[in-house]
């Protein structure tokens, strides 16, 4: 079993991908913000990550792509806006999954990266 | 900028383009011989505003301008000769324009920039001049030419676009988060009433009828949807490597109320696709068309052609999700239209026809 980080600010999305995870066999860990996804990768060992680009504010999950990019961690954007995508996170290489997308979609792919 | 502030600081176009010039024939400024009786004329009938100004005398002031520099700027000939065009500046006039002429006068250059003038009732307008020097026989430098042309209505009309792709850009965003919620409720419901198959299909359901209306919002100030966008939208997820499914169509346009239907039929193909037909195994294909036709009682329609190949034979119409059809078939006989479908051994042919009411 394996441990997936989601930063996501919209609840009910965050519950659809924990949920999503578990029925896939591991563990997820739902967190809102920069500073609580921070925290959960210098504590918990996490295999992957689902990352929602935009976290409302004006806040992008910069910080965190960052964090997981140094550790080699891999992870997925989970947006419903590919052009901001494009904006603020151009140096990253990392896939993309537009918003809407099942849940279970999402987290195949994630689990096809981390595997 | 937006329109508020274009309006508050009193910006209107002169409608330059198309408003007659009556020349005034009374106090006009001589030039000599045969041409420059035709300058003069041409001058006086032009809807180009246009003056001359003398880089010899002090601040190189205006010495001529026409008719058509009168009605632009609202002020009289009295008032404009003799002084320095900068009386037309006011306190939005961008000043990195302004130093660009200041260069290209120095410089004896042509030079075309796009500046915000004053007009004498305090009134704007952008304008963009087109200034250069103007020699003698002997090559002496003797006027600077300047000729302005109002382009208030193109700016204004390029601000408009650029506040209603930006809007549209940020409904579009916001849609594509509200179904994702929507997603979430759907799936975590069915999960707390045990029932996970039936979330999932009204799920897959509800998300590709979000999909249909992707394109719609991207140009939503058009009104009319580019049908090719949409299919494409509609039917991306179950073709993830794009080389199943083929697409032959143009840039034809539908009304977005016909798209829920259209949205929900062909993800009922393409359910069907992937459990039975061409999307079912490693080989299929599947080739969709669109185009406008007319039907049967000579009306204009929208065709949608699915032809299915490669997959495995086709016995016959399967059973057990004749209920995905009826739910498309009801949906477009509301809009007119029908989704007909030919079970062949080779692969299933189906045809969307939708009646629309304008090309």
């Amino acid at each position: 079993m394996k441990r997936i980080l989601v930063l996501e600010d919209e609840p009910l999305i965050a519950m659809d991908l924990k949920l999503a995870i578990e029925d896939s066999g591991h563990e997820g860990v739902t967190v809102v913000t920069n500073a609580e996804a921070q925290n959960v990768i210098d504590e918990d060992g996490i295999a992957g990550a689902i990352l929602d680009v935009s976290l409302g504010g004006g806040e992008t999950c910069r910080q965190t792509a960052d964090r997981l990019w140094e550790r080699g961690i891999p992870f997925i954007l989970h947006t419903g806006d590919l052009n901001r995508v494009g904006e603020y996170l151009r140096e990253i290489d990392a896939p993309v999954i537009a918003k809407p997308r099942p849940a279970d979609d999402v987290v195949a792919a994630l689990l096809q990266l981390v595997a | 900028m937006d329109k508020g502030d274009d309006n508050k600081r009193g910006l209107r176009s002169s409608d330059q383009a198309h408003r007659p010039i009556y020349p005034n024939q009374s106090t006009r400024m001589s030039f000599e011989g045969a041409s420059g009786l035709l300058f003069e004329q041409a001058m006086a009938q032009t809807r180009m505003a246009v003056c001359l100004t003398d880089p010899h005398q002090q601040d190189d002031p205006i010495v001529f301008c026409n008719e058509a520099f009168e009605q632009l700027t609202g002020y009289r000939r009295e008032d404009i000769l003799g002084r320095n065009c900068r009386f037309l500046q006011g306190p939005d006039t961008d000043q990195r324009q302004i130093a660009k002429i200041r260069e290209a006068i120095a410089a004896e250059e042509v030079v075309v920039v796009e500046l915000l003038n004053y007009r004498k009732d305090g009134s704007t307008f952008y304008n963009t001049l087109h200034l250069g020097p103007i020699y003698d026989a002997e090559g002496r430098l003797t006027y600077f030419f300047g000729s302005q042309w109002d382009v208030t209505d193109i700016h204004q009309s390029r601000a408009e676009e650029r506040h209603a792709k930006a809007l549209a850009r940020e409904i579009s965003h916001r849609m594509k988060n509200v179904f994702a919620v929507i997603g979430g409720i759907v799936n975590i419901t069915g999960r707390s009433m045990n029932a996970k198959d039936v979330s999932r299909k009204i799920n897959e359901r509800v998300q590709a009828l979000g999909r249909s209306y992707e394109p719609t919002l991207d140009d939503a100030a058009l009104g009319t949807i580019q049908v090719g966008q949409a299919i494409r939208s509609v039917l991306e997820p179950y073709d993830p490597e794009g080389d199943r499914i083929i697409f032959k169509g143009n840039g034809v346009r539908t009304e977005p109320n016909a798209i829920s239907a259209i949205g929900l039929a062909l993800h009922e193909l393409a359910t069907n696709a992937t459990k039975y037909g061409a999307l079912s195994n490693k080989t299929g294909k599947i080739e969709v068309a669109w185009a406008h036709q007319k039907d049967k009682l000579d009306r204009n329609s929208l065709e949608i052609t699915w032809v299915e190949s490669g997959g495995p034979a086709i016995l016959g119409e399967p059973d057990s999700n004749g209920t995905g059809f009826e739910i498309a078939d009801t949906l477009l006989s509301h809009s007119r239209g029908t989704l007909d479908r030919s079970w062949n051994a080779d692969g299933l042919r189906a045809l969307i026809t939708v009646p629309i009411a304008n090309r």
